[in-house]
C-alpha cells in the first residue's frame, strides 16, 4: 500500500509519467504483435527464387540423374545517397542494372539507397544475412566498415569504390578488392573545352568536400583550359573554386555557381556535386542571354541544359561490377585494385585517328559526354586527339606537356612537376596542393 | 487548460493531467505503437510492399543474432546519451545538445588516442581509460556551460545547447580537415585509425560486449546517483520546484551546473562508443543524429535509466531494420525515412494523450465569455 501511494507521487512529480510498466508493456506488446505477425509472414515470405530451386529439387529426387542446378549469383550494393540523384548513385545503379543484363547467368541483385555512412556496418550485415555472395560499398567513408565485415565473412566477397584499401594493397583482407572510375583525364579535357570558349577567360569550380580526388579533377580542369585559353590569348587563365561540403545539395551548388558568376565573372563551370544543378544554372544564364556554360557529370545531363552542355564527364560502372561477378561465379577470385581511366574496358583499346575518334560515345567505364558543336572545330580535334592519345595512356594531363611544356607549379610557386615527369600513384592519390592559376587556398 | 470553440456549442478543452493511472499510461503507450506499425502498415500497402514482411523485418532484426549485435552497436551511444539526457531532463534542464556532447566526446578520445601515437604520452593500458575519463569531461563541459549561464543568468538552455551542437559539429570538422588528418590517408578527411588497445573491441571482439558492459555498469551508476545520493534528490526538487529548492536552501548554481555536467558528460561517453566502437577512427559528421534520437528515447523511457535499455535497442533496430526493409520490400530508401518518422510521431501523440486530457462539449450550455 505504502509502495503504491510512493508510486503514485512519484509518477506525478515526474514530468513525463509514464510508469515503467507502460513502456515494458509496451515493447513487451509490440515484440508479441510483431512475432505474431512475423511468423504469418515468415510462412508466406518465401522469396521468388526459392520457388525454382524447389521444382528442380523435386525433379531430382524423381530421377537422381538432373545435375546441380545453378543457383543465382546474389549481389548486394550499398548506395550513399538516392538513386534519383542523377548523378553519382544513379551512375552506380545504371552500372548495376548493366552489369546485371550482361551478366548472362541468373544473378540477383539488391540495393539499399541513402545509407547513412554510419550505419554502413548494419547494411552490410543486412545484406550477408540475405545471402548475398558479393557486396558492393559505393562511398569513401563505407571504406573501414567493408574491411571489417571483409574479416568477419572470410567466405564472402566485397568491393569497395573510392578507397584505398584492398587485399591487393595489404591493407585488407584478400576477400576485398578497391575499385574506381577515374575522371582526371576527362576533367583535363573539359578544361581544353572550357578554355577554349571562354570570354572573359575566368572558369569556377563548385567543389564538393577538398579531399584528393576533388582537387586532381579541379586541378586538371584547370591546366586544361589554362592550355587552351594560353595558346589562344597568350594569357593565363583564372580560376575561382567554391566549396560547399556535401555530395548532394543541389541548393547550395546553385548557390555557388551563382555566385561564381556574379562575383567572380566566371563563364564556364565546372563541378563535383552529384546533381545536374550547377548545368541548370548556366543554362538560365544563356536563356536570360549571358553565355555561361558548363558540363556533364557521372551521367548524361544534356537535357538539363542543352545550350549550356559544352561536354562532360561520364562513367558506365557497369564494366566493372561485371568483372567481379564474374570472378565470384567462377571462382576466381583475386584481390585487386582497379582504377580505371580512359582506354580501360574498352573494346579496342588504341588510339584511333581524330576522323575517327570515339570521343563523345559511351564506350568502357569512363567517357566524354558528347561535344557541343559550339567548340571551335580545331579544338574539338585537340580533345580528339587527346583523348585518343590517352587510351594507351600517351598523354598525361599532370606533366609538363599537359602545361604548354612549362612545369607544373603550385599556388606558391614550388614546381610540383618537372620536366620528363609524370604524376604517380601517391601524387594522384594525395594531391594537396593547387594549381597557380587557382585564386583561393585549399580549406585547412 | 486551453479551450478551444470550434462552434459557438462546441468546445474542446484541454487539460494537463495531474495524475494519471498505470492502466491508462501502458494502454496509451501500447496503443500508440500499435497505431504507428498500423499506419506504416498501411501506407506500405498503399506502395504495394506487403506490410506483414515488413514487421516480421523489424522483428527479425531483433532475433537474429548478428543483426542484433548491429542494432546494440547503434543502441549504445543513444543509450549513453539518453542516459545524460535522464539526468537533465529530471531537473528540468531542457538539454537539446547532446549530439554536440557526443561530438565532444569522439573529439576528446581521438585527442587521447593521438597524444598517445604521435607523442608516445601514456602507457598502452592507460589509453582506453584516459579516454573514458577525457570523453567524460569534455562533454560535460560542453553541457555544464550552458547549464551554468541558465543557473546564473536564466539563458534559455534549448537555445545554447542547440546552437552549441553546429559548433561541436563545425569543430571537429576543421580538425579532421585540417591538423588531425592522416598523414598516411591520402589526404581523406579520416583521422588515423585507432591502434587495437584504444578500440572496444580489445576485449570481446565486437565492441558491442564491452561497450554493453560499460553502459549497464553507467547506467547503475545514474540510477544510485539518482536515487541514494544527495544530488539525486537536488537534482528532482530543482525539477519540481525552483522555489521550493531554494527555500530548502539547496545551492542552485551548483547543483544546475553539475546536473548538466553529468549529463554532457554521459553524452561524451556515448562519442567515444562511437568513434572507438563503431567507427574505429573520427571522421566528419560520425554520429548519425544519436543525440537527437536520444531525447525521444529518454522521453518514452520514463526517466528510468534501465528503462533506456530496452527503448534505446529498440531505436537501434529500427535504423539496421531500415536497410533490411529496403532490400527485402524493394521500396526507396524515402520510404523507410517515412516509416521511422511515422513510429516517432505516433509514440509523440501518445505522450500527448497520456499528459493532457481532452474533453469536447457539445450542445446545451451558453458560450461562454
Amino acid at each position: 500500500m505504502d509502495e503504491r501511494s510512493l508510486n503514485k507521487k512519484l509518477s506525478r512529480r515526474d514530468f513525463l509519467g509514464i510508469t515503467k510498466t507502460a513502456a515494458i508493456g509496451g515493447v513487451v506488446a509490440a515484440g508479441v504483435i510483431g512475432g505474431v505477425a512475423g511468423y504469418v509472414a515468415g510462412t508466406g515470405a518465401a522469396p521468388a527464387p526459392l520457388t525454382v530451386t524447389k521444382t528442380t529439387t523435386e525433379v531430382k529426387e524423381v530421377t537422381r540423374t538432373v545435375p546441380e542446378p545453378v543457383k543465382p549469383l546474389k549481389v548486394g550494393y550499398i548506395y550513399v545517397g538516392p538513386i534519383g540523384d542523377y548523378g553519382w548513385s544513379y551512375g552506380h545503379d545504371r552500372g548495376r542494372r548493366w552489369a546485371d543484363e550482361r551478366f548472362g547467368k541468373p544473378v540477383e541483385s539488391i540495393y539499399m539507397e541513402s545509407v547513412p555512412e554510419a550505419e554502413v556496418g548494419g547494411a552490410i550485415t543486412s545484406l550477408i544475412e540475405k545471402g548475398v555472395d558479393l557486396v558492393f560499398t559505393t562511398s569513401f567513408g563505407y571504406m573501414d566498415p567493408t574491411a571489417e565485415a571483409a574479416a568477419k565473412y572470410p567466405d564472402k566477397h566485397f568491393v569497395h569504390i573510392s578507397g584505398y584499401r584492398s587485399g591487393a594493397a595489404g591493407n585488407a583482407p584478400e576477400n576485398m578488392s578497391a575499385a574506381f572510375a577515374e575522371f582526371y583525364q576527362l576533367y583535363y579535357l573539359n578544361g581544353l573545352a572550357a578554355g577554349a570558349v571562354t570570354e572573359t577567360g575566368v572558369v569556377g569550380y563548385v567543389g564538393a568536400y577538398p579531399i584528393p580526388e576533388v582537387v586532381r579533377h579541379i586541378n586538371a580542369f584547370v591546366l586544361g583550359a589554362n592550355y587552351a585559353y594560353k595558346k589562344r590569348t597568350g594569357k593565363n587563365i583564372k580560376a575561382h573554386v567554391s566549396w560547399i561540403f556535401e555530395w548532394v545539395a543541389p541548393e547550395k551548388a546553385r548557390a555557388a555557381a551563382i555566385a561564381l558568376v556574379e562575383e567572380k565573372n566566371c563563364d564556364v563551370l565546372a563541378f563535383t556535386e552529384d546533381t545536374p544543378a550547377v548545368l541548370q544554372v548556366a543554362e538560365e544564364y544563356q536563356k536570360k542571354g549571358r553565355r555561361v556554360w558548363s558540363f556533364s557529370h557521372y551521367s548524361d545531363m544534356k537535357e538539363y541544359g542543352p545550350t549550356a552542355h559544352l561536354t562532360g564527364q561520364i562513367a558506365n560502372w557497369g564494366p566493372i561490377y561485371l568483372e567481379f561477378y564474374r570472378m565470384v561465379a567462377t571462382n576466381s577470385w583475386q584481390s585487386v585494385d582497379i582504377w580505371t581511366r580512359i582506354g580501360d574496358y574498352m573494346p579496342w583499346r588504341w588510339r584511333l585517328p581524330e576522323e575517327k575518334s570515339t570521343a563523345g560515345k559511351p564506350e568502357g567505364t569512363v567517357y566524354l559526354a558528347p561535344l557541343n558543336p559550339v567548340i571551335p572545330s580545331e579544338w574539338q580535334r585537340e580533345i580528339k586527339r587527346r583523348y585518343e592519345e590517352m587510351k594507351e595512356l600517351l598523354f598525361e594531363p599532370f606533366s609538363v606537356e599537359g602545361n604548354l611544356g612549362e612545369p607544373i607549379r603550385d599556388q606558391d610557386g614550388e614546381v610540383r612537376i618537372k620536366v620528363g615527369e609524370r604524376a604517380d600513384h601517391d601524387m594522384l592519390w594525395s594531391m594537396d596542393w593547387h594549381v597557380e592559376y587557382i585564386e583561393e587556398r585549399l580549406p585547412r | 487548460m486551453i479551450k478551444y470553440r470550434l462552434r459557438p456549442n462546441v468546445v474542446v478543452k484541454i487539460e494537463r493531467r495531474l495524475h494519471y493511472p498505470r492502466k491508462l499510461s501502458v494502454l496509451s503507450t501500447i496503443l500508440s505503437i500499435l497505431i504507428a506499425f498500423g499506419v506504416a502498415g498501411a501506407a506500405l500497402t498503399i506502395l504495394g510492399a506487403d506490410a506483414l514482411i515488413a514487421y516480421s523485418q523489424i522483428i527479425a532484426v531483433f532475433i537474429t543474432p548478428s543483426l542484433l549485435i548491429e542494432t546494440i552497436k547503434y543502441a549504445i551511444p543513444i543509450g549513453f546519451a539518453a542516459l545524460g539526457l535522464n539526468i537533465a531532463f529530471r531537473m528540468n534542464f531542457w538539454n537539446i545538445g547532446a549530439e554536440g556532447q557526443i561530438y565532444l566526446g569522439m573529439f576528446a578520445s581521438t585527442g587521447i588516442v593521438l597524444l598517445h601515437v604521435y607523442y608516445g604520452m601514456f602507457p598502452e593500458y592507460f589509453v582506453l581509460p584516459m579516454m573514458i575519463v577525457t570523453s567524460f569531461i569534455a562533454g560535460g563541459a560542453w553541457c555544464a556551460l550552458p547549464s551554468f549561464l541558465k543557473a546564473k543568468m536564466k539563458v534559455n538552455e534549448i537555445l545554447t545547447t542547440l546552437m552549441m551542437n553546429y559548433i561541436a559539429i563545425y569543430f571537429v570538422d576543421y580538425l579532421i580537415y585540417g591538423p588531425w588528418r592522416d598523414p598516411k590517408g591520402f589526404g581523406f578527411p579520416l583521422s588515423i585509425p585507432f591502434p587495437e588497445y584504444a578500440k572496444l573491441t580489445l576485449i570481446f571482439g565486437e565492441s558491442t560486449y564491452l561497450g554493453s558492459i560499460l553502459f549497464i555498469a553507467m547506467a547503475t551508476l545514474v540510477y544510485c546517483i539518482l536515487k541514494y545520493t544527495k544530488l539525486g534528490f537536488e537534482l528532482k526538487i530543482v525539477g519540481e520546484s525552483l522555489d521550493t529548492a531554494r527555500y530548502a536552501g539547496t545551492n542552485l548554481t551548483k547543483v544546475i551546473t553539475l546536473g548538466g555536467f553529468l549529463s554532457g558528460g554521459f553524452a561524451g561517453l556515448g562519442g567515444l562508443t562511437i568513434v572507438s566502437g563503431i567507427i574505429g577512427r573520427l571522421r566528419p559528421r560520425a554520429s548519425a543524429g544519436y543525440g537527437y534520437t536520444a531525447i525521444i528515447v529518454t522521453l518514452l523511457s520514463t526517466l528510468n535509466p534501465w528503462l533506456i535499455i530496452p527503448t534505446s535497442i529498440f531505436f537501434g533496430g529500427l535504423f539496421v531494420a531500415g536497410n533490411t526493409l529496403q532490400v527485402t520490400l524493394n521500396i526507396p530508401g524515402a520510404t523507410i525515412e517515412m516509416l521511422q518518422a511515422l513510429i516517432f510521431l505516433f509514440i509523440l501523440f501518445g505522450e500527448l494523450f497520456k499528459r493532457y486530457k481532452i474533453t469536447i462539449l457539445t450542445g446545451g450550455g451558453k458560450p461562454e465569455p
